[in-house]
C-alpha cells in the first residue's frame, strides 16, 4: 500500500509554504516522493526566508525544488511561477494552493478595498494558479493531474466578522466543484481540503480565542499542520483517481456538531 | 520516519461486514495488504470463504464468521468471536448493504416488511455491529469506524425511499459516532459512486459511466486505497466526515442534467 500511494516521479508546486498547512503539505509530499517547489505570498520582509527553510527542508530529503515569493493575485507573477515549475522540475502534475490572507472586521467597517483584496489573495489567487497550472496538465494530455485547495471550515460556517473570509471560502468550495466537472475528462483532478482550527492558523487568534476554541471542539485541542498534509498525500496520488470535485474535510468533528 | 509508514495497519484487527463479495472483499484486500489481521463476516459462508484464501494467498491473516448484521444476537457472536481468536478490534468497517426488496417501489407500493428490512440491513447493522465493538476498540486504545454510504446518503432520487433513508440515516448516525467517541475513535464516511464489480448488465444500466464527469465507472479496487486510508495514522483527526469517491459525480450530478455545461462537453461536440 506504501508503494501505490508513492508521488515517486511527480512534480508538484505549493503556494502558501509559510504557512502552516501549506508547510507541512510541501514536506509531506516530498517525503512521499515528489518534488516541490514552493512560494510564499506573505507580504512579510522574511517572507523569502520562510520559502527558503521550506525549501531547505525539501532538499533535505533529496528532492529538487525551490521558492520563490509571489504576489498571489498577481496573474503575471503566477504564469511566471508555474513556468518556472515547469522549467525547473521538467513539469507539473500537482498543484497546492494553501496561502491565505487572515481578515476579520466587522462588515460596516470592512472597506471595499478591503472586501476586493481579501476575495483577490483568497479566491482569485487559488484561481489563476488552477487556470495557469490547468493550461498546462491539460495540454500535456496525460493523466495524473491533481489540484488541491485549502480551505477552511469559514467556506462552510458563517462567523461573526468573517464576511469577506468566509465569503472567499465559500467560493473556493465551489470553484474547486466547478473546475473538477469542467476537467474531470482532461486527466486533471480539482479536490479541497476543508481544514479545521489547525495550529498556527491566524484565524484562531490570539492564546485567548485559542484557549475558548479547543474548549469546543471534540478533540479539545487543534488539529497539528501534519494531520491536514495525510489527506494532501492521498488526493495528490493516483491511487485517488477516481476522487474529483470533493472536499475532504479534517476538522475533528466540529461541523458534526449542531 | 516518511508520512507514507504512518500506512501501515501491522498488529491492528480489522473487521468488514460485507466482505464476501464485492466494495467488502476489495476493502478487506487492502486492509490486510497494509498488514491488519481480518475479520470477514457476511451470511453467505462460500463467499466468505473465499475472501479469506485471497487474504490468506497474499500472506495476511484472515478469520471468517458468517453473522446476519440485522440480527443483534448474531452480531454479538461475531464480535465475540473475534475477541477471542484476536484479543482486540480497532478497526471496523461497516459495509454489508445495498439494495433490498422493495428498492424503486413507489412510496405507496412499498409493505412495511420491506421498509423494515432496508432500513435493518442499510442502518440498524451498522448500529449493532457498532455497539458490540466500541467497547472492545475503547477497550483496545482507540481505533476507527468506517461506515459506507453512497450518494444516495446525501441525495436522493424519485421512487428511492428505502436506501436513500437508510444511507442518510448512517450518514448522521455516523456524526453522531464522531462526535461522542472523539477522539478515542474516529468515526468516518466513504461514500462510493458507481461500482458495476465487472457486471456487465449493472455497467450498462449506469450508461457505463456516460453521465459521469469522469466518463466511467468506479473499480472496486479503488475502495482500497481509501478504506486504508481511513483506518491509518494519517487520518488522525479526521472525524465525523465522508469521502466520496464517485469520479466528480456529487460535485454536479450523475444524471445528464446535473451538470449541464454552457459548453458541450469534448464526447458531445
Ligand atoms: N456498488 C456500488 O456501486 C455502491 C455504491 C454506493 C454504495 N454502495 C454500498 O457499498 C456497500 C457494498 O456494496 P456492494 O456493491 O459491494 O454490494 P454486494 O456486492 O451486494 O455485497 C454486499 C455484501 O454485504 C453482505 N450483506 C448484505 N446483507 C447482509 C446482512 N444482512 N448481514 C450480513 N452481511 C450482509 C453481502 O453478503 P451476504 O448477502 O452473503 O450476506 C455481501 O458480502 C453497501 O453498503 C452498498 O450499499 C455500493
Amino acid at each position: 500500500m506504501r508503494d501505490k500511494f508513492s508521488l515517486d516521479g511527480k512534480r508538484a508546486l505549493v503556494i502558501g509554504a509559510s504557512n502552516a498547512i501549506g508547510r507541512a503539505i510541501a514536506v509531506a509530499l516530498a517525503e512521499a516522493g515528489a518534488d516541490v517547489a514552493v512560494a510564499t505570498t506573505t507580504p512579510l520582509k522574511d517572507e523569502e526566508t520562510a520559502a527558503n527553510s521550506c525549501a531547505n527542508e525539501i532538499w533535505a530529503l533529496d528532492r529538487k525544488g525551490f521558492a520563490q515569493a509571489i504576489e498571489a493575485a498577481d496573474e503575471a507573477d503566477v504564469n511566471a511561477l508555474i513556468e518556472r515549475t515547469v522549467a525547473e522540475l521538467g513539469g507539473i502534475e500537482l498543484l497546492v494552493n494553501a496561502h491565505d490572507l487572515p481578515f476579520a472586521k466587522p462588515a460596516p467597517e470592512t472597506d471595499f478595498a478591503e472586501w476586493r483584496r481579501v476575495i483577490d489573495v483568497n479566491l482569485g489567487g487559488p484561481f489563476l494558479a488552477c487556470r495557469a497550472a490547468g493550461q498546462r496538465m491539460l495540454s500535456d494530455g496525460h493523466p495524473g493531474g491533481s489540484i488541491i485547495n485549502v480551505a477552511s471550515v469559514l467556506g462552510e460556517r458563517g462567523l461573526a466578522n468573517g464576511a469577506a473570509y468566509c465569503s472567499a471560502q465559500a467560493g473556493v468550495l465551489n470553484l474547486t466543484r466547478a473546475l473538477a466537472l469542467e476537467w474531470a475528462r482532461g486527466g486533471v483532478r480539482v479536490n479541497a481540503i476543508g481544514a479545521g482550527w489547525t495550529e498556527g492558523m491566524a484565524m484562531a487568534g490570539d492564546d485567548e480565542s485559542r484557549a475558548k476554541l479547543e474548549r469546543y471542539l471534540p478533540y479539545k485541542r487543534l488539529a497539528r499542520p501534519d494531520e491536514i498534509a495525510g489527506i494532501a498525500v492521498y488526493l495528490a496520488s493516483d491511487v485517488s483517481a477516481y476522487l474529483t470535485g470533493q472536499v475532504v474535510w479534517v476538522e475533528g468533528g466540529a461541523l458534526s456538531h449542531v | 520516519m516518511s508520512v507514507l509508514d504512518k500506512l501501515k495497519l501491522n498488529g491492528k484487527v480489522a473487521v468488514v461486514t460485507g466482505a464476501g463479495r464485492g466494495l467488502g472483499r476489495a476493502m478487506a484486500l487492502a486492509l490486510a495488504g497494509a498488514g491488519a489481521d481480518l475479520v470477514l463476516t457476511a451470511r453467505t459462508e462460500a463467499q466468505l470463504m473465499e475472501t479469506a484464501d485471497l487474504v490468506r494467498d497474499g500472506g495476511g491473516a484472515a478469520l471468517w464468521i458468517s453473522c446476519d448484521v440485522t440480527d443483534s444476537s448474531s452480531v454479538n457472536t461475531m464480535i465475540e468471536s473475534a475477541i477471542s481468536e484476536y484479543g482486540h478490534i480497532d478497526i471496523l468497517v461497516n459495509n454489508a448493504g445495498g439494495a433490498t426488496a422493495g428498492m424503486g417501489k413507489t412510496l405507496t407500493d412499498i409493505a412495511d416488511d420491506e421498509w423494515r428490512v432496508g432500513l435493518d440491513t442499510n442502518l440498524t447493522g451498522a448500529m449493532h455491529c457498532s455497539r458490540a465493538a466500541i467497547p472492545h476498540i475503547l477497550e483496545a486504545g482507540g481505533g476507527k469506524i468506517i461506515n459506507v454510504t453512497s450518494g444516495f446518503g446525501f441525495r436522493a432520487a424519485r421512487d428511492n425511499f428505502i436506501y436513500t433513508s437508510a444511507k442518510a440515516g448512517l450518514v448522521n448516525f455516523t456524526r453522531a459516532l464522531a462526535m461522542t467517541y472523539a477522539p478515542d475513535i474516529q468515526a468516518n464516511l466513504i461514500a462510493p459512486g458507481l461500482f458495476p464489480h465487472g457486471n456487465a448488465a449493472m455497467s450498462e444500466f449506469w450508461r457505463n459511466g456516460k453521465y459521469t464527469p469522469m466518463g466511467r465507472l468506479g473499480e472496486d479496487e479503488e475502495l482500497g486505497p481509501l478504506v486504508v486510508l481511513l483506518a491509518s495514522g494519517l487520518t488522525s483527526y479526521m472525524n465525523g466526515q465522508a469521502i466520496v469517491l464517485d469520479g466528480g459525480g456529487l460535485a454536479g450530478g450523475h444524471a445528464p442534467t446535473g451538470f449541464a455545461p454552457l459548453v458541450p462537453l469534448p464526447e458531445d461536440s
